[in-house]
């Protein structure tokens, strides 16, 4: 691990969803947020989901991150089907290899920005380790949080909070980071400055899946895939 | 920083909510020990109240007895013959039965008849220091006990129950008098020729302290008079056992033994079967009116205490599992989080079981620390004298706690289950 970016990995990897397909039934009515999406995600990739409200962007972010399962399809990781993972494998890939970002952050309100950041290695009885607590300060420090790693989430700013959630995505080392609308509700200047640290994190080596309506913010990104009424177009 | 953290640090975000909760599992507690500690007191001192009352076996040798009426009109019992028991013998195997440690008093009797001034009286031979044990209640209203010195005499005064305390005495027992009133001799007679007499025979024989009572060739006197006390005590004379044994010409004879039986936890059947098995001869009666009366009065309070814990405890439990599944539909987002963090469904079900068994564990030590103090003034409120000082036990502190902490955990087995079936999509994504 290097100090200046932590939160990478550099080994190869891929995620593939093949022919995804998912419905959702709202008021007895069954409706397509998918209808059989295929993408490909490269180690060190950044691409960028960008489409219409309900164009079902989010629900393939979801299925990637694996959130969601998909009704239909496959979803391979490094080879593996992850539609055939057991519980534990995929509560083990959330836990190492995958990061979520939301469009709130998400952040528990009784735990301090450096507790927050520390949050994946509090899974169990072991106390985290002097080593794992430098980390979160490491990241933190990355984010431009550490003189704030003890105050509460109510004690920062939105941008604040969103760059706590994401020093809580890179303490882990994943390796693919989904952020679904990370600037969805932060102002512009706040937004640039997220999408700054996000394009940052890219360069150090972690991989990006974003979700976004915003075409400029898409454009930070090495690809960019438009979706259209559950399809990419 | 552990998982535990997440669940003592919600508690403390919500310090409201758990306030409320450890204060109503608390109150549980309070009156859970406090009612506990109060009915061993009054058990207790209930026990020895109704133990003071006298014998609840009674030992006597097999006798052919005869009921004989006619017409309605009962002519009494007609006695065949006689028996009696080897005294020395009898207590000796009294001595070797497995519950003798539950039997707190021996006190065999020699009843004999005689004509004082024409009239007849029973003369009751006893043990006096085993008769003191057994009639706790025994007031001196003139002279004193057989025996006694008048030290002695002053100090059983001194020691006499106030009569305002005197709650458990049936109903139908006249009071006695205050002690304040009981007079004793300064220089009382003393010794195996000493009398007790009942207020009843005293009065009908006109005997006063020092008076005389022949017997055959000895020479009885009175040494004392006791105050009425409601019991057949009244209507005899009672002399030390050995002087008339000797009087009547039955050495080492005696007509029955009672013995007391400690009775709250005793297993009375059984120390009557192992009286029989030791005591072939004899008949061997439970006076059941007592022991009936011991165990319901003791058992009573136990049951009435037993159900309103069992009420108490189920409302506070009822209240952490409702507690517990609203704080589960606010904290979805949170469940999201960490379950998209790969937090396992046994993680976040560890953690809500953790936030309950944690007021279950404070609730239990700070309940039992105020019980404990609660029941002092309980039982000084209801002026019960207590069976001996109550003591702190930090095993059942240490027990209590963790009982609760059990029972608050299964309280939230339910809402944990729900959080623990929080899907993360559900929780977090809008789509």
């Amino acid at each position: 691990m290097q100090d200046s970016m932590p939160g990478t990995k550099s080994e190869t990897f891929a995620l593939e969803a093949v022919n995804v397909g998912k419905s959702f039934t709202q008021d007895g009515l069954a409706a397509q947020a998918l209808k059989g999406v295929s993408l490909r995600v490269g180690a060190g990739e950044f691409v960028s989901i960008v489409g219409r409200s309900g164009s079902g962007k989010s629900t393939l972010l979801s299925i990637l991150s694996t959130l969601l399962k998909p009704d239909s399809g496959q979803l391979f990781y490094n080879g593996n089907d992850l539609a055939a993972a057991s519980e534990a494998e995929i509560n083990a890939l959330r836990h190492g290899d995958f990061a979520v970002i939301f469009q709130f952050h998400y952040l528990l309100p009784y735990l301090t920005a450096l507790e927050n950041t520390l949050l994946p290695f509090m899974r169990g009885l072991k106390p985290v380790t002097r080593a794992q607590k430098t980390r979160g300060l490491q990241c933190l420090e990355r984010v431009g949080l550490a003189d704030k790693a003890h105050r509460l989430p109510g004690q920062l700013s939105g941008g604040e909070q969103q760059r706590v959630a994401i020093a809580r995505a890179l303490v882990k080392e994943a390796r693919i980071l989904f952020a679904d609308e990370p600037t969805g509700s932060l102002d512009s200047v706040t937004g640039s400055t997220v999408m700054e640290l996000l394009g940052q994190i890219h360069k150090d080596g972690l991989s990006v899946v974003m979700v976004t309506h915003n075409e400029e913010y898409a454009k930070l990104s090495d690809r960019m895939v438009r979706m259209e009424d559950g399809l990419i177009v | 920083m552990n998982i535990l953290t997440i669940a003592l640090r919600n508690a403390r975000k919500k310090w409201v909510r758990t306030s409320l909760l450890l204060l109503v599992f608390s109150l549980g507690v309070v009156s859970i020990v406090a009612l506990s500690f109060v009915s061993r007191v009054v058990g207790e001192g209930l026990e020895k109240k109704l133990v003071s009352f006298g014998a609840n076996i009674l030992v006597s040798p097999k006798s052919e007895k005869l009921t004989v009426s006619y017409g309605g009109f009962a002519l009494g019992d007609m006695l065949f013959d006689v028996n009696y028991l080897d005294e020395a013998d009898t207590v000796a195997k009294i001595d070797t039965i497995e519950l003798r440690k539950n039997v707190s008093v021996i006190a065999p009797k020699l009843v004999v008849m005689d004509h004082v001034q024409g009239a007849a009286v029973a003369i009751v031979g006893v043990w006096f220091e085993q008769e003191k044990q057994l009639k706790g209640y025994w007031l001196v209203e003139q002279g004193a006990i057989p025996g006694e010195t008048p030290e002695q005499a002053a100090a059983r005064a001194a020691m006499a129950p106030e009569p305002e305390h005197e709650a458990a005495m049936p109903a139908a027992l006249p009071q006695p008098p205050a002690k304040a009133e009981a007079k004793v001799a300064a220089h009382a007679p003393a010794g195996a020729d000493g009398l007790l007499a009942g207020s009843a025979a005293a009065s009908k024989l006109g005997l006063s302290v020092g008076s005389a009572v022949p017997l055959g060739q000895h020479t009885f006197v009175v040494a004392g008079i006791l105050a009425p006390t409601g019991s057949e005590d009244d209507n005899v004379l009672l002399a030390d056992m050995d002087a008339l044994q000797r009087a009547s010409g039955h050495p080492g004879k005696v007509n029955f033994v009672e013995v007391a039986a400690l009775c709250s936890a005793c297993p009375i059947d059984d120390i009557v079967a192992q009286l029989a098995t030791v005591l072939p001869g004899t008949e061997i009666k439970t006076l059941r009116g007592i022991v009936e009366q011991r165990r319901v009065s003791v058992h009573f309070v136990k049951k009435l205490i037993l159900s309103v814990s069992l009420v108490i405890l189920l409302t506070g439990c009822s209240m952490v599992g409702i507690s517990m599944l609203s704080a589960v539909n606010e904290r979805k987002k949170e469940i999201g989080i960490l379950r998209s963090l790969g937090f396992s469904r046994r993680s976040v079900f560890a953690i809500f079981c953790a936030e309950a068994a944690v007021v279950g564990l404070l609730a239990g030590v700070a309940g039992y620390v105020a019980g404990y103090f609660v029941s002092f003034r309980i039982l000084a409120v209801l002026e019960v004298e207590g069976g001996g000082p109550l003591p702190f036990e930090p095993l059942h502190l240490v027990a209590t706690a963790l009982v609760l902490a059990l029972l608050t955990s299964l309280a939230s087995l339910f809402p944990a289950w729900k959080a623990a079936s929080v899907e993360p999509s559900e929780a977090l994504v809008t789509l």
